[in-house]
């Protein structure tokens, strides 16, 4: 009844979030997008034309009820069209969104378990060479930046060795998995480093507590008490950093989908800032928006239903 | 990605947040704590000699001539030309070292635009409580649903791309974790006895805030700080990519974006140089950073 | 614990390998690899006015005219037409005859599937959709009060809840199954260039009615390929050659160097060649430069600040470019760059010097150096070469670098050495070769003591300000969109200043009669001469200071046959070739 009460109430908090963020993505996008007909209608737009799509599109009307009409578009997804591509925008997302699952699902899968061996592993080697190693390698590889490493990946492997291809992407099951192999690589690459530390940290933590001395004391030894004890209480920690994380991986990766040709959503948000298509980045803003308002809801209802320790406020 | 190191960043520094108040004492046991590690002594020279290069190139002491051409296009590593030359016969060395210019601003404007608002926001809300807390909470929870990255973009259309540009966008972006930790610790602190006796004894409320509250948070502004400050020289290059970075003269940035059209034609210097300098500061931050933190939170002490 | 790590390491070790035998190369089949550089607005022929639309268009739709593939100067040919059409004695109306039996595409919208047999009917229909007011077609202007009865038809549809496509129109109807005919409602001599563009090209109205707004994802057309369904977040457009296409030829005349380049070879050989064409959308560079030099992409064109990229100096392809069998093709675009004065800002208006001064100030040799490789022809009039009435031997006295006469002109404007002269704002664009060019002009300027201030501007914001007449100085370019003097002599045409195209907001008595006379005037000796001296007399008063005639440079692989620089693309894939013995034979070393 408490967990409930307490959902609920979490859930007309984000009402002020969501006309929040529905004003600064208005605001903001209203300022810049400027007069978008000449951007519609081409260099040769004739008077006439100008002024029916701008009646068309609403913009003579007052600021407030475009503002609401952002609101609008929250609730129902209806974006309309782009000013690039003419397209639907709830069309273009839906079709995005596979592609960049595609890519940042398994690597993110691969990333966090693979991080996670590596931070119990590094946890229980505390302060001895192995421990010394990973950390420096994690600090080494966080410290280059991403762009560097796509470049250089995608020109020595991909194009010096051929081991992969080039750029591409091929819709369906089996047929898309030769493209995000390298892409997917990277991003296991850049996740690493961050993931483990963040992992290291957190077991670290767990292992100064009292319970583990009391434990310890008890003569129970190292690898039991790292995973029956301390391994069950990190649970929590552990999977707020996931849950957290997976709004992002639907907004896919700008940098990857660009350069490898990826078509998600990363890809989207990025030919919609080359072609100044405002509406298209609205849309995006207010979805992520949405989705990231959302994880952290369920995040934070998770934490209440794994720890009774987390009194509810 | 600039989301990800921001959102790893903030939950380390939720980790550790610890209530007991730092007094000169810690501050002096840190630094001689740091002193005695080589690691960390090397990375405070690097940021000195990183930070002296670009004062340096800043005032037109040293590669001042980042535009003069020297050799032919693309001329390889060689003993006159030690990183080569770019496209127009520039020395890539020289706009390496001019690169730190940009690099070192970008992250100390971006500080020095984050680090007082999330301070004062922070503060106000932790102290104040009641409504002025609800509407702080309510605007970083706002900004923070907002992906960072569409947040940048759209700023720096406004302020119409450029230098300044991505300070105030990286800037108006990267305050509201500070704003977090310090709202939450100033709550902790404000009735605390100490606070309290301050009151007793007539402080007001601004004097108790900053003379007796804050300086007892600091080092989670310090710990920050190094975290922050390398984030934004990463993202740097982003922005550089998305073009709506630096212009008009020579970033890391840049540099790497630059090298998108020239690694084809086996011109691997250019992205070299800059990914090499930018590793070797941002290396330095990092390893700074976990320095300060094992040194200045208590609650590590002793791993 | 390690046994985990060990097996998943194995495991992902074996994903690598699997994955990493790349693709075997079909070389069964005649297909080419192309590259587009941005999103295709979808596939209806009325939205195409971009160039990467109107080019992924004209593969799958055609209209009554195209323009020569080979003949320079660009002229246009039947297409859909039998013959050129019939031209009454007052050159307003135009009598088309259409080919019998030419199909549209098989498609579901069409009864058991099979496409029916384009009809006069059919373009009658497609001109509505081009005026129809709730459409918001980008091709409109081309058609604006050109056609007698169609803006009438326009405005009527404006407040009902259906547009009326039953209502006849007296300047566009169909006088039996095989015969069109339109009437002019003013004279239009560049009417025929606008049948070969993409906006007037033929749809049928079945398709139309069953996919409604998801139209643009659907292309049927009558065109030598064809294209299922487009999916708008795609990275890959793949065409099949038509198999129902009618019989149509390879060109037998061109340029005289035709002959020695190969390019007449396939003549009277029925197109199109190829089985397949596969398109990918690159936006980055990068990848699509790896990608050509692979061979995964059969044409490529080169981005313009990476020119020396592919060319020395001597202007020939680099040695990398030549070890891999790949070749060099200046393509000359219609356009002309300049930076435009605000002619009704009070600074320019009434002082000729002023302009003068700016305009001899200006290095735009070393700009085209710099930023054009030395590629681009220095504008004297804003008609490029390659077009009727373009002056080789022209060169405008105004116009030229010459420091010592800019000073002395900004002197006697009155303002010595730059003394007294408020700061001049520069509108520009903010990507990275725009940025360049203003920092260059800028200096430029300075050195006479003109100061400039340059500002960059998103797309959107700069039209604005320029719409708003709220400039005072700004870079910019026209491309041609017919290959017809007219089309950039009208930019100095009074009537049409901003929001119009005639941006610099000129307007001179003499040039407008003139320039409403000669717009009238079919093609003829006369009419070039008078597009000459109306070119002259505009340029000369200096609306524009004056940049380039740019080019781009495409890179092909040598199997690419019958390949030809052309500024009008659509449809150009049906005379393309891949000559598949070469091409077997160089890829593998690439």
């Amino acid at each position: 009844m408490d967990n409930l009460k307490y959902f609920l109430k979490r859930l007309l908090q984000t009402i002020p979030i969501l006309l929040g963020v529905c004003l600064i993505i208005f605001l903001l996008f209203h300022i810049v997008s400027g007069d978008p007909t000449h951007l519609i209608l081409g260099k040769n737009a004739t008077k006439q034309q100008m002024a029916e799509l701008r009646e068309q599109l609403g913009l003579n009307r007052h600021w407030f009820i475009q503002y609401l009409d952002v609101v609008k578009s929250a609730f129902t997804f209806d974006f309309g069209s782009s000013w690039a591509t003419k397209q639907n925008i709830a069309n273009m997302v839906k079709e995005g969104i596979t592609p960049s699952l595609t890519l940042t699902l398994p690597a993110f899968i691969i990333s966090t378990i693979f991080s996670l061996m590596l931070g119990v592993l590094v946890a229980y080697y505390r302060g001895g060479k192995v421990d010394r190693y990973v950390r420096v390698i994690c600090i080494c590889g966080m410290s280059i930046p991403s762009l560097s490493y796509i470049l250089f990946f995608q020109w020595s492997l991909a194009y010096k060795l051929g081991w992969f291809d080039i750029s591409g992407y091929d819709f369906g099951f089996p047929n898309f998995i030769p493209y995000i192999i390298l892409p997917g690589i990277i991003w296991i690459i850049l996740s690493i480093g961050p993931d483990v530390r963040f992992f290291r940290t957190v077991i670290l933590d767990e292992l100064y507590q009292d319970y583990v001395r009391t434990a310890r004391a008890k003569g129970l030894n190292e690898v039991t008490v790292l995973f029956k004890h301390v391994l069950k209480n990190t649970l929590i920690p552990i999977i707020t950093y996931v849950v957290i994380q997976l709004p992002y991986l639907i907004l896919g990766a700008l940098l990857l989908e660009s350069f490898f040709s990826i078509p998600g959503l990363g890809g989207l948000i990025l030919s919609a800032l080359n072609n100044n298509d405002f509406p298209v980045l609205k849309a995006m803003a207010i979805l992520s928006s949405i989705a990231i308002i959302i994880f952290s809801l369920i995040t934070d209802f998770l934490y209440t239903l794994a720890d009774p320790r987390v009194k509810l406020k | 990605m600039i989301e990800s190191v921001l959102r790893t960043s903030r939950i380390i520094m939720d980790k550790i947040i610890e209530e007991n108040p730092i007094s000169d004492s810690l501050y002096k046991s840190a630094f001689i704590r740091m002193v005695k590690d080589p690691s960390t002594m090397l990375a405070l020279t690097v940021v000195m000699i990183y930070t002296v290069t670009a004062i340096l190139s800043a005032l037109g002491m040293v590669a001042t001539d980042w535009n003069l051409e020297v050799g032919t296009s693309y001329a390889a590593p060689s003993l006159e030309h030690w990183l080569g030359t770019d496209i127009f016969g520039r020395s890539v060395l020289t706009k390496v070292i001019h690169g730190t210019q940009v690099a070192m601003s970008v992250g100390f404007f971006t500080c020095l635009i984050a680090i007082p608002i999330g301070v004062l926001l922070g503060a106000i809300a932790g102290y104040f409580g009641g409504i002025v807390d609800d509407f702080v909470v309510w605007f970083y929870n706002t900004l923070s649903s907002i992906p960072s990255i569409m947040l940048i973009i759209s700023i720096s259309l406004i302020m119409g791309r450029g230098l300044l540009a991505v300070y105030v966008a990286l800037g108006a972006t990267s305050w509201v974790n500070l704003c977090r930790l310090i709202r939450a610790e100033v709550m902790k602190h404000k009735n605390r006895e100490y606070v309290q006796a301050a009151h007793a004894l007539g402080a007001g409320n601004a004097r108790r805030l900053f003379r007796h509250i804050l300086p007892n948070i600091f080092h989670i502004v310090i710990i920050n700080t190094s975290l922050q400050f390398q984030t934004a020289i990463k993202s740097e290059v982003i922005l550089s990519f998305l073009g709506i970075g630096v212009q008009g003269q020579p970033s890391w940035g840049t540099m790497i974006d630059d090298a998108k059209l020239e690694l084809a034609r086996g011109v691997w210097w250019q992205l070299f140089a800059a990914t090499v300098a930018m590793f070797i500061i941002v290396l330095a931050f990092n390893i700074l950073g976990d320095a300060l933190r094992d040194a200045l939170d208590p609650k590590i002490k002793g791993k | 614990m390690f046994l985990v790590l060990r097996s998943s390491l194995t495991w992902l070790l074996l994903i690598f390998v699997t994955a990493s035998c790349a693709k075997k190369d079909d070389y069964s089949q005649k297909i080419l690899y192309e590259r587009i550089e941005q999103n295709v607005k979808g596939f209806d022929p009325i939205h195409s006015n971009d160039y990467y639309s109107s080019r992924e268009v004209g593969k799958v739709y055609e209209g009554l005219l195209e323009f020569h593939y080979l003949k320079r100067p660009y002229t246009v040919t039947p297409n859909l037409a039998k013959e050129m059409p019939q031209v009454s004695k007052n050159g307003l109306t135009y009598t088309f005859k259409i080919i019998p039996g030419v199909l549209f595409h098989d498609d579901e919208c069409f009864p058991g599937g099979i496409g029916r047999e384009l009809v006069a009917e059919d373009f009658v229909y497609s001109f509505k959709r081009l005026a129809d007011p709730k459409l918001v077609a980008t091709g409109w202007w081309l058609f604006d009060e050109k056609i007698k009865g169609l803006n009438e038809w326009r405005n009527a549809q404006k407040d009902t809840a259906i547009s009326d496509y039953s209502a006849s129109i007296e300047g566009v109807k169909a006088l039996d199954k095989y015969t069109l005919q339109f009437v002019l409602s003013k004279p239009f001599p560049q009417f025929l260039y606008g049948l070969a563009m993409s906006f007037s090209y033929v749809v049928p109205k079945e398709a139309v009615d069953k996919y409604g707004a998801e139209f643009i994802n659907h292309p049927v057309g009558t065109g030598p390929f064809t294209l299922k369904v487009y999916s708008p977040q795609t990275n890959k457009i793949e065409y099949y050659k038509n198999k129902k296409f009618r019989d149509k030829f390879y060109p037998s005349e061109g340029e005289e160097s035709d002959k020695a380049n190969g390019l007449l070879a396939d003549a009277g050989k029925k197109v199109p060649f190829l089985d397949k064409i596969v398109s990918y959308i690159m936006v980055e560079h990068n990848p699509a430069w790896l990608a050509i030099l692979k061979g995964e992409i059969d044409e490529f064109k080169l981005p313009k600040d990476n020119l020396s990229q592919a060319i020395t100096d001597m202007n020939g392809p680099t040695e990398e470019l030549k070890s891999r069998g790949i070749e060099v093709v200046v393509e000359r675009a219609l356009d002309v760059t300049y930076s435009g004065f605000n002619t009704q800002f009070e600074l320019f208006k009434n002082n000729p010097k002023l302009r003068q001064a700016m305009s001899h100030a200006y290095d735009a040799g070393t700009a085209n150096e710099l930023f054009y490789h030395n590629q681009g022809i220095l504008a004297q009039t804003p008609i490029p070469p390659g077009i009727a009435g373009y002056d080789e031997n022209y060169k405008n006295p105004n116009v030229g670098y010459d420091l010592e006469k800019a000073k002395k002109l900004l002197a006697e404007a009155g303002y010595p050495g730059g003394k007294g002269l408020p700061e001049i704002t520069y509108d520009n664009l903010s990507d990275t070769l725009a940025r360049q060019m203003a920092e260059f002009f800028s200096n430029s300027l300075a050195k006479i003591g003109v100061k400039i201030k340059p500002i960059f501007n998103t797309w959107p914001e700069m039209t604005k300000k320029i719409d708003r007449q709220s400039v005072q100085l700004f870079a910019i370019s026209w491309i041609a969109d017919y290959p017809d003097a007219e089309n950039f002599l009208q930019l100095f045409y009074g009537p049409n200043a901003s929001p119009g195209s005639n941006n610099s907001n000129f307007n001179d008595p003499a040039y407008n009669a003139l320039f409403e006379k000669v717009s009238k005037m079919q093609d003829s000796k006369e009419r070039t001469e008078l597009y000459k001296k109306l070119a002259r007399l505009g340029s000369e008063q200096l609306p524009w200071i004056f940049g380039v005639h740019r080019m781009n440079l495409r890179l092909k692989h040598s199997w690419l046959k019958n390949y030809k620089a052309t500024e009008f693309k659509y449809g150009i894939e049906q005379y393309w070739d891949i000559d598949l013995e070469q091409k077997k034979l160089k890829k593998p070393q690439l």
